[in-house]
């Protein structure tokens, strides 16, 4: 991704400061995240809802 | 102080105590003395509560003579990852970020301990908010091997992990997002179990990603582990994701074996998804063979990829984590240490489409993994696909760190135990992870018990004399 809009996206957020001291740190971040629902194969069927987060069952 | 006292379990112990053959504060105070000796080398400890451990045991011996037995715990020492309140101790989460001020009230898990009548030894190194690590830019120094120095003991509970595998204690907590209790399980030969989401409440413990936390008991043998799990599972009104189980006595099938049990190889995991070390895949072989020579039914079966299931378990980590992290990474990003800021920030760069997808996902990897448990009643698999890094080498651990297998079950959420599956040529632990139906944790100690039974790993020992 365009280094100059990892800089927009990371002030939008508010990480001036991080982007100020820690530039390295920022653009590794972005770079995790940037494309990594490219590798989900999200369902095709709007069926598949994404709630509740987490619940697994009352158990015994 | 014998090796005997240094290797005892919780059970032994607490054997001991009841015929009068030895006393918690003999106990605590021959313990003390080796992590005095021992742990300026392996950096269990964020910080040592002798004066406090000393007294609890001393409170637990005299109700033990009185008659007032309080259960398996009683007297026994046990070790806190340092994100989990103690009341009047700081709760670092191994950063600089926190504030130094002490806890105002324990963990629930940290109170049914202490009802156990458990002696809390002190709190425990762990990654930098149990994920940046391991790292030498923060306040206290990473934890080391204890079956080589020179490697990583695993994260983020790596204090636990090397507490348990230098005899410093019998019984750990750590806590678990992405595999945080079984990869310190894996790397120092000892018993980690993530119990099923919302057994165990997670309310005074720091979050790192409120969907996927889990706390986890960590000990040398597999029996400790299921009196642990019985200490502290239970509902907890107060921890929004806490089940309604009454779930009790996971010990209940210890001894049962495996003949008739159907377990499932998920051999995708090491053999395509991410090739692992021959070692590692030698390992779990063996543990197959063994465990079908005991009489269990194996089949193998096929879940979906470890990448999909790493790529959910980061999309919601990270968006998670992020919420949590902000205000701090905005205004104080200089106070953490470099692998914490560039995992914690991802979550900034993510959209709430991301999210989405990785959500509905999920839900579709949990009906696969409950499918495949229709099939079979326990998975077998690998957790660490390679030994432990080299601990200064931050390449060889950028690289190996990811290749695991856990992460999938905090994403179903199905509990799952990682344990020794022997040693490598060069002396460090392998791994092998089981895992089994939501609420059917002691389904997996009976599983994990009939290996340790055949193979003799829990009497496997570092040397640091």
């Amino acid at each position: 991704m365009d280094k100059l809009l990892i800089e927009a996206l990371a002030r939008q957020a508010g990480l001036d400061r991080a982007l100020a001291e820690f530039p390295d740190c920022v653009l590794a971040a972005a770079k995790q995240a940037i494309g990594r629902s490219s590798e989900i194969n999200t369902p095709t069927s709007p069926a598949v809802e994404p709630w509740p987060p987490m619940k697994v069952g009352a158990g015994a | 102080m014998s090796d005997d006292l240094a290797w005892l379990t919780a059970t032994q112990a607490s054997r001991a105590f009841a015929a009068r053959k030895l006393s918690p504060t003999e106990l605590v105070r021959a313990l003390l003395a080796r992590i005095e000796r021992l742990d300026p080398k392996l950096n269990a400890f964020i910080r040592l509560d002798a004066e406090t451990a000393l007294a609890a045991a001393a409170t637990a011996e005299a109700e033990i003579a009185a008659g007032r037995h309080r259960g398996p715990l009683h007297g026994v020492p046990v070790g806190i990852k340092d994100i989990i309140d103690v009341v009047g101790l700081p709760t670092t989460c191994h950063s600089k970020v926190m504030p130094n001020t002490p806890a105002t009230a324990d963990a629930v898990v940290v109170g049914k301990l202490r009802q156990a009548g458990a002696v809390i030894m002190g709190k425990l190194s762990t990654h930098e908010f149990a994920i940046g690590g391991p790292s030498f830019d923060l306040p206290w120094p990473p934890a080391r091997n204890p079956w080589n120095r020179d490697h990583h003991p695993g994260g983020s509970s790596s204090g636990s992990g090397v507490g348990l595998g230098a005899g410093f204690f019998p019984l750990a907590l750590g806590t678990d997002t992405g595999g945080s209790v079984r990869n310190p399980a894996s790397a120092c030969g000892i018993v980690g179990l993530k119990p099923t989401y919302g057994l165990v409440s997670r309310r005074g413990v720091f979050p790192l990603a409120f969907s996927l936390d889990h706390v986890g008991p960590m000990t040398r043998d597999v029996a400790d582990n299921a009196l642990l799990l019985d200490a502290i599972a239970g509902h907890d009104p107060h921890d929004p994701g806490s089940a309604a189980s009454s779930s009790r006595d996971f010990a209940r099938g210890l001894e049962r074996g495996v003949r008739g049990l159907r377990i499932g190889y998920v051999r995708h995991f090491h053999e395509q998804d991410m090739p692992a070390h021959p070692e590692v895949a030698a390992g779990l072989d063996a543990v197959a063979r063994t465990l079908a020579g005991e009489g269990a039914i194996l089949s193998d079966i096929t879940l979906p990829s470890l990448g999909e299931f790493a790529a959910v378990n980061r999309v919601i980590l990270n968006a998670e984590a992020w919420t949590i992290h902000a205000p701090w990474l905005r205004e104080r990003p200089g106070d953490y240490g470099q692998l914490a800021r560039r995992r914690l920030m991802p979550g900034a760069f993510l959209t709430a489409g991301d999210l989405l997808a990785a959500q509905r996902r999920r839900a579709e990897m949990i009906a696969a993994v409950d499918a495949a448990l229709e099939e079979v009643d326990v998975l077998l698999c690998a957790s660490s696909m390679d030994p432990a890094s080299r601990i200064e080498d931050a390449d060889e651990t950028a690289r190996t760190y990811p290749r695991q297998a856990r992460a999938p079950f905090n994403t179903t959420g199905h509990p799952a135990l990682a344990m020794m599956a022997g040693l490598s040529r060069d002396g460090l632990p392998l791994s092998v992870q089981f895992v089994a139906r939501h609420f059917a944790d002691a389904t997996l100690f009976q599983v994990a018990r009939a290996w340790e039974r055949a193979s003799g790993v829990d009497r496997l020992h570092p040397d640091l004399s």
